[in-house]
């Protein structure tokens, strides 16, 4: 009876050596041998790194600030976790509420302690079954994974009258709304709330409302929903966002209560960004530093704790602690153009804050230069504005924001970023028109381009839009058009192997910038259509 | 709150005191039983103390409940797999017929409730004690029915006291977390769950948990 978990491999990942031998022994009992242990998340990441494991077993507690849950949504993050791979959490009563509640990663179960051998082994056949009955659907599931392939596998599991069929109808939904067939997802909803109420239904039906607009129908219902299920973080997670926009305090409370039940880094560092928005500096600050402290092991700290930590100080005038904070920040990641920028901005903005205006000009003189001919990251490029904005070097801060608006064209979130940074240099109105502006430029340039082509004037129409889109690596459209562009030229005049090459370079730029965008299929089935064989093949 | 505390603490001292005879008899024999009862009495006062500690959190305001999706038969599959095997006991019979696929609530809560009225079940059934599953379309909500073939409840527990009856060694525990559970379990269109204890036309208790 022992025989399907034979030939299986395990990781057991348990920082306390008693439990460890004491779940080895259990897991020898049912027959799998082939268990390595890891006693902390760098063991773990670097056991999971080298092989894959048909099996993980992990405890909810890892010690050093560490829990089995951020540990899951590190190695999905990382894509170190296959879809194969069966991920079961052991936890005591207290981490049983935050991983039954976790939103996004959920473990494939999870199992609390004390357990029979018994029932050990049920859980992870029962994984195992799941997992291979539902393998079409899994493999196009995840980072890289194509949510129109998904959905297919949905609809024909549904056909066959899986067993599973409410796993599947889950999927179904989150994947009818990443591709924004908003409907569809609605209908799908509704027909599983007429028969009774069930957590995630409700939430998917929210946000729909939200994806139609109908923000203040949405927010009533996940207010209901929470009430009848005061544990389920995505219900909090997504009524916060939708707070976030006009109601920061409102959202700032949400957030409050969600840590309550799962106090992770991420929502420390969302509640830290919502307290500085309502200048609850004294709030902001706990809240990040718990972040930065929390995690004693490394793997979630991001620049934006230590940067929200620096401006937390600052605001208070806490200058000397400021400074320190963004010491660590250097201490603490690996060198790059964007740490380098981001420190030295954020010690601008501090120095500023504290008067020193001398100080402030030669930090962002350091920062300016740390950010030439390197791409930095969104956040980094953001702040270099905002510090920019503080020494009177609005031109300088205008150009950044002028890139970061066009590169996001469609990308409401980076979006409303921008206009924070114009809003906190006092020129809310100023900033409203100024990205309005950047964003119709793209759209102009993009129907020009288009324009351009349908008249026949493909090389002019090329030249515009590889431009962009060379400059611009975040801006989907872009790049989708240029592809279309350099591919309509050789389906007319013939084979040109560099516009060939060049197309498929952009469709991957794309798929990077945007892997949901509507309009890749259209480019990729071109592209298929043009490419002869035995050239350059665009991969699924 | 506090006659509740204190007649919890004096069951779990006495279950402690079951505990020890078990473990006394089964060193000193090779008997299997005695272990297995000494297993089934500590999951009674681990069960006793985590209902102690889920009316405690709810009088602080801080017991939440964690509804989630349950596939009803690998549910039952698992707590039939945890109930320990006593010898000598009445027949359980464990639901086999499941009128829905799936029910949302919380899975570790209502076992212990569950266990609760199976335990006292058992301890007034006859020969068997049925666990059933019913879809009430009406109030749209599933009931877990535990029935014996009894004596039933007495009628004047029913008036007043109903909760006595209903427990392993009679301090009220037992009942008042079930309601409470029930109670916690709720609808956002404010639908409530709760329980219904009566005795069946043919003889013995039924004691049900309606969740919505």
């Amino acid at each position: 009876m022992n025989a399907p978990l034979r030939d299986r491999t395990g990781l057991l990942i348990d920082d306390q050596p008693e439990m460890r031998s004491s779940v080895r022994i259990q897991l020898s009992d049912i027959g799998l041998e082939k268990c390595d242990q890891a006693r902390n998340i760098k063991e773990a990441v670097e056991r999971l790194s080298q092989r894959q494991y048909d099996l993980i077993i992990c405890d909810y507690n890892l010690g050093q600030g560490a829990d089995g849950q951020q540990l899951l949504e590190l190695l999905r993050r990382r894509n170190l976790l296959p879809h194969a791979s069966v991920f079961l959490m052991i936890t005591g009563e207290t981490g049983y509420e935050q991983v039954s509640t976790a939103a996004e990663y959920a473990p494939d179960d999870y199992l609390l302690k004390p357990f029979t051998s018994e029932l050990l082994r049920n859980r992870l056949l029962r994984i195992l079954e799941k997992k291979q009955a539902l393998q079409s659907l899994y493999q196009h599931l995840g980072e890289k994974g194509d949510s129109r392939k998904a959905l297919a596998a949905c609809d024909a599991l549904l056909a066959g009258n899986s067993r599973y069929g409410l796993d599947i109808l889950r999927h179904k939904g989150d994947l009818l709304m990443t591709l924004g067939r908003h409907d569809e997802a609605l209908a799908l909803y509704e027909s599983v709330l007429q028969q009774r109420s069930t957590p995630w239904a409700e939430v998917g039906k929210a946000r729909v409302l939200a994806a139609d607009g109908n923000e203040s129908a949405a927010k009533a219902h996940l207010q209901e929903a929470l009430r009848a299920y005061p544990n389920y973080l995505a219900a909090y997670d997504s009524l916060a966002e939708l707070l976030e926009k006009d109601e920061p305090d409102a959202a700032q409370e949400v957030v409050e209560r969600s840590l309550a039940i799962a106090p992770s880094t991420q929502r420390h560092r969302r509640l830290g960004a919502l307290a500085l928005e309502n200048k609850d500096y004294a709030r902001a600050e706990t809240a990040f530093r718990r972040a930065v402290e929390k995690d004693r092991t490394g793997f979630f700290k991001s620049h934006d704790d230590y940067a929200g930590l620096a401006h937390s100080y600052a605001e208070q005038g806490k200058t000397q602690e400021a400074l320190a904070a963004l010491k660590e920040m250097g201490n603490h990641f690996r060198a790059s153009a964007s740490l380098d920028a981001r420190q030295a901005a954020v010690e601008s903005l501090v120095h500023a804050k504290a008067g020193d205006a001398d100080a402030a000009k030669a930090a962002l003189a350091r920062a300016l230069k740390a950010g030439q001919g390197d791409e930095l990251d969104t956040s980094t490029q953001l702040e270099l504005a905002q510090a920019c904005f503080a020494s009177g070097q609005d031109d300088e801060a205008k150009n950044i924001l002028r890139g970061v608006a066009e590169d996001y064209q469609e990308n409401e979130k980076v979006l409303a970023a921008a206009q924070r940074v114009f809003a906190k240099a006092g020129r809310d109105d100023e900033g409203g028109i100024f990205l309005d502006a950047a964003k119709r430029s793209m759209v102009k340039l993009n129907n020009e381009a288009v324009a351009l082509a349908k008249a026949g004037e493909l090389d002019k129409a090329i030249a515009m839009l590889t431009e962009a889109a060379d400059r611009l690596h975040n801006n989907c459209q872009v790049a989708i058009n240029a592809a279309l562009a350099l591919l309509m030229y050789v389906h007319r005049n013939g084979m040109r192997i560099d516009y060939l090459s060049k197309a498929h370079d952009y469709i991957i730029q794309a798929r990077y910038a945007n892997p949901e965008h509507p309009r890749l299929p259209e480019v990729e089935t071109f592209y298929r259509h043009v490419a002869p064989p035995g050239t350059i093949l665009l991969e699924e | 709150m506090d006659d509740l505390i204190a007649a919890t603490l004096h069951d779990a001292k006495n279950s402690l005191n079951t505990l020890l005879v078990w473990l006394d008899r089964a060193e000193r024999g090779d008997d299997a039983a005695p272990l297995q009862q000494a297993r089934q009495q500590v999951a009674v006062i681990n069960g006793q103390l985590v209902e102690l500690l889920a009316l405690y959190r709810d009088g602080k305001g801080s017991l939440r409940l964690h509804i989630a999706d349950q596939d009803l038969r690998d549910y039952f599959d698992d707590l039939k797999c945890e109930w320990p095997v006593v010898p000598d006991q009445p027949v359980i019979h464990w639901p086999e017929d499941f009128p829905v696929p799936a029910w949302a609530f919380d899975g570790y809560q209502v076992k212990l409730v569950l266990f609760d009225a199976l335990r006292n079940a058992l301890r007034h059934a006859n020969r068997q004690v049925d666990i059933r599953l019913t879809f009430d379309a009406t109030e749209k909500c599933l009931c877990l029915t535990v029935a014996d073939d009894g004596p039933g409840f007495p009628e004047q527990e029913f008036a007043a006291e109903q909760g006595k009856a209903m427990d392993a060694a009679g301090s009220g525990l037992g009942l008042t977390f079930a309601q409470l559970i029930a109670e916690h379990h709720r609808t956002p269109d404010g639908r409530q769950g709760r329980l219904e204890m009566k005795n069946a036309p043919t003889g013995g208790a039924l004691f049900s948990l309606r969740l919505p």
